[in-house]
């Protein structure tokens, strides 16, 4: 079926139904094809080079080829990536693109090189302190060099069109923004499992094509008519925090137990969109700019960025009653922050929940418990 | 006892499923603990049987039924299912309004609840990682052993000193017992070790939820006075038992089924 029969949402959740299936499609017919491990990873650069920029998520199931080289306390997202890069499910893959944010990424990146040396692994690496002119100018240094290793593959990237790609990303940032204030005030309309699969979607097609339906989508949710009010008993809104979350499961089982997810920092989610291009001489230096000064990645830090004001600002605009914290198991930048962030929250009088996760197996039963006891405590508040 | 009111709660857990009734006062009419097997939606009905026959009712005297625990929903002709975290926060409140703390140390799972003044949930922590820390450890340890379940408190309280068992998982810990005891360490503080270990494991759970006076202890594990005592080293305070500790969820959730009947008549009226 062609994607004009079709809404939007329902192309969005029939990409996240087979990760890859855009890529293989797109490299059978020619296109050359640049996976993405982190939203630090730079795929403006790529996209200018001809390269069908693509999140690399893992995939359900076991993972016994990477299990062999890697240790057990390694996430599941790494483990599963590249489990999935070992059983030649990423052969479509021309340039595969790290950017060191823990060791376990900086690790499996050297490792992939070894094991898929077709596959051309780049690894970026950002100052781990993200602010100052050191930083940026580092920052533009390592961008240069970047770009040089992706020209010495692809041939030049020429300032004009690196610029459309910036500008093609920053439209379809807008267009997510725009995408999750209308889910804060009508969750109703547009629930969590839903933006979930717009995100996720967003980063395994083209982002030429995503554009146009999520344009639609959000034209869409922006005109219909607020619902009218029932008097039915509120809903308890959640605000979700953590890593990687691909797995709809997660996100549908905490609406299944009655909460409203109306808004999230996610990895795949809110992070991906935090960023502001403004318009500069030299695209470089635009590019790091973006980077360093969208909000940090637990992996980073920003002197005077405080996460945990950062997230009680971030519930309070989004009227949450409480916020449930997905982490992916063995994160530890995030399990490091954990303790402050929770504390944070505790004492701006907001209600926690913390679950380890793992991406890539199904939501396990004692989950759901966990979110319908959080669901009860919210509701009789 | 015909034409009498009576709100059923029915706690299906990994090791046993629970039922009380209680009356429209929120009284208990009769209780029975049976253990689960393998059919939960069976056992769930075998219990309401039970319990109906002791009160001497019928399921046409019952007003609502909550289901709660690990099985809550294959329970059939349940007017709701709430889960065992609210349930035995609401249990507790009810045996001891002074509770604001309960640890539930379950067959399968073990938690920590903190309480508001009104018997609700304030925050709460689940053991996440293996059967360490739950029944199942003990059931484990008790056959390894040859001891009786029954037997291991008051056993573990006759040691001289604790032996240390420094595993966190089930299967190694066991390992660690069979070593133990070709070391000729008397069982009597091999099972204080154990104990105590279940009490430290446990107690990193309550810690993170912060217990605060009264603390009550809750499920079939509250009967082994070993643990009991252990943890009440490994916590600082004293714990409160109740005097049949397995069916606190069930309890709860029969008074939620009260309150559910109490605002279903309200309607009707």
């Amino acid at each position: 079926m062609s994607s004009e029969t079709r809404s939007p949402l329902d192309v969005f959740e029939a990409v996240c139904s087979d990760f890859y299936a855009a890529a293989r499609e797109a490299a059978a017919h020619g296109r050359k094809i640049a996976g993405f491990l982190c939203s630090y990873a730079p795929q403006e650069l790529a996209h200018a080079a001809g390269y069908m920029p693509v999140r690399v998520l893992g995939r359900p199931g076991g993972t016994p080829r990477a299990d062999e080289l890697i240790q057990p306390f390694a996430c599941s997202f790494a483990r599963s990536s590249f489990d999935s890069a070992l059983a030649d499910e990423l052969d479509f893959l021309d340039l595969v693109v790290f950017s060191h944010t823990c060791d376990t990424m900086q690790n499996v990146a050297d490792l992939w090189r070894r094991k898929k040396p077709e596959h051309n692994a780049l690894i970026v690496s950002l100052p781990t302190h993200t602010q100052g002119t050191a930083a940026r100018a580092y920052f533009r240094a390592e961008l240069q060099r970047v770009r040089e290793r992706i020209e010495a593959l692809a041939g030049a990237i020429d300032d004009e069109t690196l610029r459309s790609s910036i500008g093609l990303y920053q439209r379809h940032r807008n267009a997510m923004n725009r995408l999750y204030a209308v889910r804060r005030e009508h969750p109703d309309h547009l629930n969590g499992r839903q933006v979930l699969s717009a995100v996720v979607s967003s980063l395994l097609m083209p982002k030429e094509e995503h554009l146009p339906l999520l344009e639609t989508l959000v034209a869409h949710v922006e005109t219909t008519p607020a619902g009218d009010d029932t008097g039915e008993t509120p809903v308890p809104r959640v605000f979700v925090a953590g890593s990687v979350c691909q797995n709809m499961g997660f996100i549908a089982a905490i609406e299944e137990a009655g909460c409203a997810v109306v808004d999230d920092d996610l990895c795949m989610g809110s992070r991906q969109f935090c960023m502001e291009y403004a318009d500069a001489a030299d695209p470089l230096d635009a590019l790091a700019e973006m980077y360093l000064s969208r909000r940090p990645c637990p992996a980073f830090h920003a002197p005077g960025f405080d996460p945990g004001r950062h997230l009680v600002e971030k519930a309070r605009t989004a009227r949450a009653d409480g916020v449930v914290f997905l982490l992916t198991k063995f994160c530890d930048p995030w399990f490091f922050d954990y303790p402050h962030v929770n504390q944070a929250l505790e004492d701006a009088g907001i209600p926690t929940l913390l679950v380890e996760v793992e991406q890539h197996l199904p939501v396990p039963e004692q989950f759901r418990t966990r979110i319908q006891a959080f669901f009860e405590m919210l509701a009789a508040r | 006892m015909s034409g009498v009111l009576l709100f059923a709660g029915v706690d299906v857990g990994s090791a046993t499923t629970k039922a009380v009734l209680v009356d429209v006062e929120g009284r208990v009419v009769a209780h029975t603990v049976i253990p689960s097997g393998g059919k939960l939606a069976a056992a769930a009905t075998v219990v309401l049987e039970r319990v109906l026959g002791e009160a001497r009712v019928t399921m046409e005297n019952v007003a609502a039924l909550v289901s709660t625990g690990y099985g809550r929903e294959s329970v059939s002709g349940r007017t709701k299912a709430v889960t065992e975290i609210t349930c035995h926060a609401r249990g507790a409140h009810t045996l001891n309004p002074a509770v604001r703390s309960v640890i539930d140390i379950g067959g399968q799972d073990s938690k920590a609840i903190a309480l508001d003044e009104r018997g609700g949930v304030r925050r709460f922590e689940m053991n996440d990682k293996c059967a360490a820390g739950t029944g199942r450890f003990l059931e484990v340890m008790a056959r390894t052993l040859q001891v009786g379940l029954d037997e291991i408190g008051p056993l573990a309280l006759s040691a001289e000193s604790p032996a240390r068992i420094s595993s966190t998982c089930t299967v190694f810990a066991e390992s660690e017992v069979i070593s133990l005891l070709a070391q000729d360490e008397s069982i009597p503080s091999i099972l204080a070790g154990l104990c105590t270990a279940i009490a430290q494991r446990v107690n990193s759970l309550a810690a993170r939820v912060g217990m605060m006076p009264e603390v009550m202890m809750t499920g079939g594990v509250a009967k082994n006075v070993g643990v009991v005592r252990g943890l009440e080293q490994a916590v600082g305070l004293p714990l409160i038992t109740p005097e049949e500790p397995q069916i606190v969820g069930a309890l709860g959730a029969a008074l939620i089924a009260r309150d559910l009947g109490a605002r279903r008549q309200d309607a009707t009226a």
